[in-house]
């Protein structure tokens, strides 16, 4: 299968680390990847929430590129696959608004069927188990808080996930040979969603230490997330808060490149704002153990 | 009854709701704010003009009311269609015109910034992304796009 990859702002500027382990673990999974040029999603906190049929046109011109490369749009975001998922099955059911959109696309030439498919790379990952269990070479034992977040689950009326128990992240975790801590308000909010982020640090830091403090107790190695924009506020959130927890947060596409045996520079974890020393140190000696072990491929992984 | 609530009240169900509360009680920015979902949607169906309602901007679009809802009632579209009408109002974070601006002149709501270059250099990925951002030519398309819609003029000419 052939995907557009939609990277998202955040990814691209904010945290390359993930774009990085993004192109890394896909070529490892034989992941065919088209490059498109692409806008912001854009963001369904701040622009649906200022013009929703502002949002729709710029959704439909992204998902219009897609449809041009004839290939399934992946994200690799919450936030951006909560934008266009939610705007395609917007076109697909509303022939009237499919309509004024595309005169709108008119103007610089393109158009849009709504027939694309927009997909979470999680939902790709998730039936390849097989594969990624073949490509692990280092079990890092980690135990992990998994942060779903909201947009990949709710509405479940559009993601088709269970989004009170979903199973697929503790799934992957257990297949990379991590174990999935449970604590409190596990499924809820990091807070950086709906404009709240910029529009009101007071309550964006408040949600997100209440987390925080339920994540700290469980014990966890560090936070896995499946969306630059929590990731950003989990890293970035913690060092505004009055606590330091100092828990690593990695994408997930981090975890699985560290845990097929990737050195953590080359994906880039270290450029954090949290440390993830001590994650770096387990996989050292994860990969240490291998080595002395004679398990061929762990000393001369990149 | 304000101009704008029977098409809000129809549009999202809220004569269905019956007033439980589990909106409230599932809220993350309840805990932290005067946002009580449940008195919004009270008030709205009730036609009551809730547009200058600062805890409107305190929700995070989280969804899990709208999830949670036994009457199915669509709580978070009607909380983010009730903003639609509070920003044509003038009601709105001005902070946020700092992303809108950042997509009118990059595209991207999150422009790229010469720290993270020298990080996406350091990491071998181009430092430039390919993205609309640093396609001239498509750049200049999106800003005809962007120019074409309601976005930008409901910011720029907002009641201050």
């Amino acid at each position: 299968m052939r995907y557009s990859l939609f990277p998202g702002c955040i990814a691209k500027n904010m945290y390359p680390s993930i774009e990085k382990s993004t192109g890394i673990v896909f070529k490892e999974l034989d992941i065919e990847i088209v490059e498109d040029a692409y806008t912001c999603c854009p963001a369904p906190g701040v622009i649906r929430s200022y013009d929703f049929d502002s949002w729709l046109v710029i959704a439909a011109r992204n998902i219009a590129t897609a449809e041009r490369s004839g290939a399934d749009l992946m994200t690799i975001c919450n936030g951006c696959y909560g934008t266009l998922n939610a705007a395609n099955r917007h076109l697909r059911e509303h022939p009237e608004a499919l309509r004024i959109v595309n005169e709108k696309l008119a103007l610089i030439g393109m158009t849009c069927s709504g027939n694309t498919n927009v997909v979470h790379f999680v939902d790709v990952l998730k039936d390849m188990m097989p594969q990624i269990k073949e490509k692990v070479k280092v079990e890092l034992g980690l135990k992990i808080a998994i942060h779903y977040g909201c947009h990949y689950l709710k509405p479940s009326e559009e993601s088709g996930v269970n989004s009170e128990s979903p199973e697929v992240l503790e799934r992957i975790v257990e297949a990379l040979g991590c174990e999935s801590v449970e604590f409190p308000e596990k499924l809820s909010c990091c807070g950086a969603g709906g404009g709240v982020w910029s529009g009101d640090e007071e309550v964006s830091l408040g949600i997100l230490d209440r987390k925080m403090k339920f994540i700290k107790e469980s014990g966890a190695n560090c936070i896995l997330d499946i969306c630059p924009f929590c990731h950003l506020q989990l890293d970035q959130g913690q060092k505004r808060l009055k606590i330091r927890y100092e828990v690593p947060v990695l994408h997930l596409n981090q975890l699985i490149g560290l845990s097929f045996g990737v050195k953590d520079k080359v994906l880039g974890v270290h450029t954090h704002m949290v440390s993830t020393r001590d994650i770096a140190r387990k996989v050292k000696k994860a990969r240490r153990e291998l080595v002395s072990e004679g398990v061929q491929g762990a000393a001369e992984s990149s | 009854m304000t101009a704008y609530l029977p098409d809000i009240i129809k549009e999202f169900d809220l004569k269905k709701c019956m007033q439980c509360g589990k909106c409230t009680a599932s809220c993350p920015a309840g805990l932290e704010s005067n946002l009580r979902t449940r008195l919004v949607i009270y008030l709205a169906k009730s036609g009551v003009d809730v547009l200058d309602m600062k805890e409107l901007w305190c929700c995070t679009t989280c969804y899990t009311c709208q999830e949670r809802c036994p009457k199915n009632v669509k709580v978070t579209d009607a909380v983010i269609h009730l903003r639609n009408l509070a920003v044509k109002r003038g009601n709105f974070p001005k902070i946020h015109v700092t992303a809108i601006d950042a997509i009118r002149d990059t595209s991207n709501g999150f422009p790229l910034t010469p720290e993270v270059s020298k990080i996406r250099s350091l990491l071998g990925l181009p430092i430039e992304p390919h993205d609309v951002a640093h396609n001239e030519e498509e750049l200049k398309k999106f800003k005809a796009l962007l120019e074409s819609l309601e976005l930008l003029k409901l910011v720029e000419e907002a009641p201050k």
